[in-house]
């Protein structure tokens, strides 16, 4: 049995998860996702705890990470991931309605690998997702697990 | 004068309001008519022509005391040569007086010692008499009063001298009868009465003249003493008016502070507002788009023609909302980004946009006339910014022509700035919804003719006016239309 690693999508808003998913769904790459809904759920994952204490362990492909977030928000949970060593290695997106430029240049300082904004269209949006799912979690090659600079 | 009645002052005074077709009316009472020109004046001018008013007075209680002053000093000159008068007409008494004994002596005795004081008298006389002439000659009645002594005198000597050589020629006999009453009885009667005369004479103008002085002392100080006066008027009025501009000022100052603090605050609010726009306004509507995109999917085959445009106007709505929004942010954006200030190279801004435009371009016949353009001082985004609205405009509104002709160039420099151009032969526009064109939200064609949301030339303006430049429009319906926009040149640019 082969180990899919999953794409994790953090998402506060059910519909923007839902039509995620849908477009997702297009490319049949959706069963491979798990969505979190907020911050501290993310952070319950990556750290195996909470309603996460039991699943399976390993990182997941790509961190999908929207920026406003109840409870713990994006850049918040973007820090976290950044100075873990064990997570730092995750691919982050940012994945957020916001185009101010605050929330880019914080997002690039603090380490996001790539900064998306959602098109209100959807057909748009389903290119960008299906786009984002397939390089991220298809075409890019995650990096070996448990991976560790040697310096 | 008479100006100030024609031309109202060129600043109006604030505070008095006064109605101003007064002169029209009804003859006024002359103060009335004085008090309403005053009302026409301006702070400044009251200012001034009080400080005029105040200025003339100690000017004129300045030439008052210079000529008092000048009159009291003319007095003790004259003073000084009365009471000289009145001492030499002493002197000269006395020495007559001596002459007189002297030689009467003499007559009896025959001792010419005796004649040692009458020879001292006539040789001093001369000396006497001109230095009475000089005394007397701006005063004409004393002048003929000492020309009448300087004849007795000279008789009388003359006769005593007589007296004396009788004496020596024919002895005490001789003489005796001279001898008792003096040779010049006559004479010495008449100079008293003439010394007294002059003497009570100089008296009288002396007493008068103390008189004239301690009065004119008395207006002087007067005088001086409301010139001190005016001047500390002068000095409490100007201290008043400095105080008030001060205070003037600081409440400004403190006024603008608290102007620029709320300003400030309003521009964070603003800011926060946006940012709450750009995020959560836009989440609902790709919610709308993307569930009447799955709706269509999931249902399409089983919906009739209009269910299917319901869906599909549901979604063109949307988007239309979504790039409204998208606009509205650039535009807010444009407000508060901090502005770089570079060199701008036109010609290759110009570029870079037609070829960031040529989708659009594609299937259109646009025969383009594009002229060599200036180097400007800008930043070079918002620059872009205001070519990419200017051309999609002018490519929009040729939509419906054959050929469409585009010309970007720029006018002649003058003035200090540069103007660019960008003229089409599209459907143009009626200058009389000019005022129109560059405000926000504002469009002059219905959505089914042209789309578009209404931001654009709103933005044009916003950044030009941001460079401290201008910009406005000319055209015509039907025969196209030209956008120009100046920006002020760099002097490093110049």
């Amino acid at each position: 049995m082969t180990t899919v690693k999953p794409i994790l999508l953090a998402e506060d808003n059910p519909r923007d998860a839902e039509l995620a998913l849908a477009a997702m769904e297009e490319h049949h790459i959706a069963d491979k996702v798990v969505v979190c809904h907020d911050g501290a759920e993310v952070l319950d994952y990556l750290y195996c705890r909470g309603i996460f204490a039991s699943r399976q362990q390993g990182n997941p492909v790509v961190v999908f990470l929207d920026l406003k977030m109840p409870k713990v928000d994006g850049l918040e949970v973007l820090r976290a991931i950044k100075n873990d060593a064990n997570l730092k290695p995750i691919p982050v997106v940012m994945l957020t309605s916001s185009r101010e430029e605050r929330d880019l240049a914080q997002s690039y300082a603090l380490g996001a690998n790539a900064y998306v904004v959602k098109p209100v269209e959807f057909q748009q949006f389903i290119a960008a997702v299906k786009e984002l799912g397939v390089f991220w979690g298809v075409i890019n090659e995650p990096p070996p697990e448990g991976s560790k600079p040697n310096a | 004068m008479e100006s100030a009645t024609q031309e109202p002052p060129t600043t109006p005074a604030p505070v008095h309001s006064e109605p101003v077709s007064h002169s029209s009316q009804a003859p006024i009472p002359k103060t009335g008519w004085l008090m309403e020109r005053f009302a026409h004046w301006s702070i400044e001018q009251r200012v001034l022509a009080g400080f005029g008013l105040v200025f003339a007075g100690i000017v004129v209680i300045s030439a008052i005391s210079y000529r008092n002053t000048s009159v009291l000093l003319e007095n003790s000159r004259l003073d000084t040569k009365s009471h000289e008068l009145v001492q030499l007409l002493g002197s000269v008494e006395e020495a007559l007086g001596a002459a007189e004994s002297g030689h009467r002596r003499y007559l009896v005795t025959g001792d010419e010692s005796y004649l040692k004081s009458y020879q001292a008298t006539v040789e001093q006389m001369p000396e006497y008499l001109r230095y009475l002439r000089g005394l007397t000659k701006e005063g004409a009645e004393q002048q003929d009063r000492v020309e009448a002594l300087e004849r007795l005198i000279t008789s009388q000597l003359k006769a005593e001298a007589e007296a004396i050589v009788q004496r020596k020629k024919r002895g005490y006999e001789g003489v005796r009868h001279l001898a008792l009453a003096g040779a010049a009885k006559n004479e010495i009667e008449g100079i008293h009465r003439l010394m007294t005369e002059l003497d009570t004479a100089e008296q009288r103008v002396l007493h008068a003249r103390v008189e004239e002085s301690a009065g004119s002392t008395k207006n002087t100080i007067a005088l001086l003493g409301l010139g001190a006066f005016l001047q500390l008027v002068l000095l409490a009025s100007v201290y008043i008016l400095i105080h008030h501009d001060i205070a003037e000022r600081r409440r400004v100052a403190a006024e603008l502070q608290s102007r620029g603090e709320l300003l400030q605050a309003a521009n964070k609010e603003l800011e926060a507002f946006s940012y709450s726009v750009s995020h959560d306004l836009r989440a609902p509507l790709r919610h709308i788009d993307g569930y009447a995109a799955l709706l269509s999917k999931a249902a399409g085959e089983t919906l009739n023609d209009k269910a299917r445009r319901y869906l599909q106007t549901i979604s063109s709505s949307a988007k239309q909302m979504g790039q409204l929004i998208d606009d509205l942010l650039v535009f807010s954006r444009m407000g508060r980004q901090d502005m770089l200030r570079t060199t701008v190279n036109l010609d290759q801004l110009v570029k870079t946009v037609l070829h960031d435009l040529r989708l659009d371009l594609q299937g259109r016949t646009i025969s383009w006339t594009i002229h060599p353009l200036p180097n400007v001082s800008g930043d070079p985004a918002m620059l872009r910014q205001v070519f990419v609205n200017l051309i999609s405009n002018a490519l929009k509104f040729t939509a419906t022509r054959l050929e469409a002709k585009i010309e970007i160039g720029a006018g002649p420099r003058n003035s200090g700035e540069t103007e660019v151009f960008v003229r089409d032969n599209g459907v143009g526009f009626d200058m009389q919804y000019v005022n129109k064109l560059f405000g926000v939200f504002q469009r002059l064609h219905r959505n089914d003719e042209f789309e578009g949301t209404g931001i654009g030339l709103a933005n044009v303006r916003r950044i030009i006016h941001r460079h401290g430049g201008r910009t406005w429009a000319e055209g015509a319906p039907d025969q196209g239309a030209t956008f120009h926009f100046s920006l002020p040149l760099a002097r490093s640019l110049r």
